[in-house]
């Protein structure tokens, strides 16, 4: 089962593609991914119902986040509305201690996500502010960032044991499916994907030389 | 080139990649020419002075290259928003090398919408976007 673990639709402030037009591209382009999660910037999206999409398209779409804190940007993955009430959103100076401390107590999973980016990276930080506790999976390959960006995160997450997951980081149709996660077990559910997660029963891939 | 009609465009397809003339000649004539003068886009040495990786392209010639490359592509369609978000600054005297994809269809409406990418030579996206146009059937 592979799955694109970090993607944008138009309901964030800087994606652009509508997540029936993703479908389309997966399908027509015949990339190899079962399905998305749309993790939306500094927000999770409680409205959008896409289960005519999943079902028209055989897809699945699944619903997290990206949040914002002094480490960079973290994805959330099986955001619950008590997770949202201990933690805003919104803002952009989230701690990752409270972060991860907060998923964990609302049984979700926090990865910091494209690590090997300047600023918005964890791996840029840990320098001046240590090495965070309670990671245990961060993003490895991340389809926007360079390649020298993900050797940082590679080899990063490679000393410190940190499992790594794949993500294309789409916010334009096109982009969908340049990294993905492959996981051993059949996925039909964020709960599914969460205890899968949790488990580490998932390498990240790149599809980017499939997509050129 | 010939005219397109709506039932010409398939969803998938890729418009010819256009290069832009991004020399920083070209970059500070169009500077010059809309009053933004200053060395940022008219001199590497100064540009790093004032802590630039060298000079630039500007966004807005960046995004007339974008138009034009739609309109060499359907010479007939109208262009009803460009829409571009600069993740990295378009340096002056690298080659670049832009790039668009039919993304959606509104047959009844008569509206493609494309997404567009600059990239320089290292393949890096230094531009990404999407762009709305009106095609008659």
């Amino acid at each position: 089962m592979i799955l694109d673990l970090h993607t944008h639709s138009v309901k964030s402030d800087d994606g652009r593609a509508k997540v029936e037009n993703y479908c389309q591209w997966i399908k027509a382009k015949e990339i190899p991914i079962d399905g998305f999660v749309l993790t939306e910037h500094r927000q999770y999206d409680f409205e959008s119902d896409y289960s005519s999409l999943e079902k028209k398209y055989n897809l699945l779409i699944l619903k997290g986040s990206e949040v914002e804190t002094e480490y960079g940007h973290v994805l959330i993955f099986g955001v619950t509305k008590m997770l949202t009430t201990k933690l805003d959103f919104s803002r952009i100076d989230l701690t990752l201690r409270d972060v991860i401390h907060w998923s964990k107590a609302c049984s979700a999973v926090a990865v910091p996500c494209h690590p090997g980016r300047p600023k918005v990276g964890m791996f840029a930080h840990t320098d001046r502010l240590g090495i965070p506790e309670g990671v245990e999976i961060v993003e490895t390959l991340n389809g926007g960032s360079r390649d020298e960006e993900d050797k940082v995160a590679i080899e990063n997450a490679r000393s410190l044991e940190y499992k790594g997951i794949g993500g294309s980081d789409s916010h334009i149709v096109s982009h969908i499916g340049r990294c993905a996660t492959i996981f051993t077990e059949e996925i039909r559910s964020m709960e599914v994907l969460v205890k899968e997660l949790k488990k580490g029963n998932f390498e990240p891939i790149s599809l980017r030389n499939r997509l050129k | 080139m010939a005219d397109k009609t709506i039932k010409d465009v398939e969803f998938g397809e890729e418009l010819p990649v256009f290069v832009p003339d991004t020399s920083l000649k070209r970059a500070s004539v169009f500077a010059s020419l809309v009053g933004w003068e200053g060395p940022r886009f008219s001199d590497h040495e100064k540009a790093r002075e004032e802590g630039l990786p060298g000079a630039m392209v500007p966004g807005i010639l960046n995004q007339g290259y974008l138009t034009a490359m739609i309109h060499q592509w359907a010479p007939n369609s109208t262009l009803i928003s460009i829409d571009t978000i600069f993740r990295a600054p378009v340096m002056a005297d690298e080659e670049h090398t832009m790039k668009a994809i039919v993304t959606d269809i509104d047959e009844e409406a008569q509206i493609v919408e494309l997404d567009l990418t600059l990239a320089n030579e290292k393949n890096e996206t230094r531009v990404l976007g999407t762009a709305r146009i009106k095609i008659a059937s």
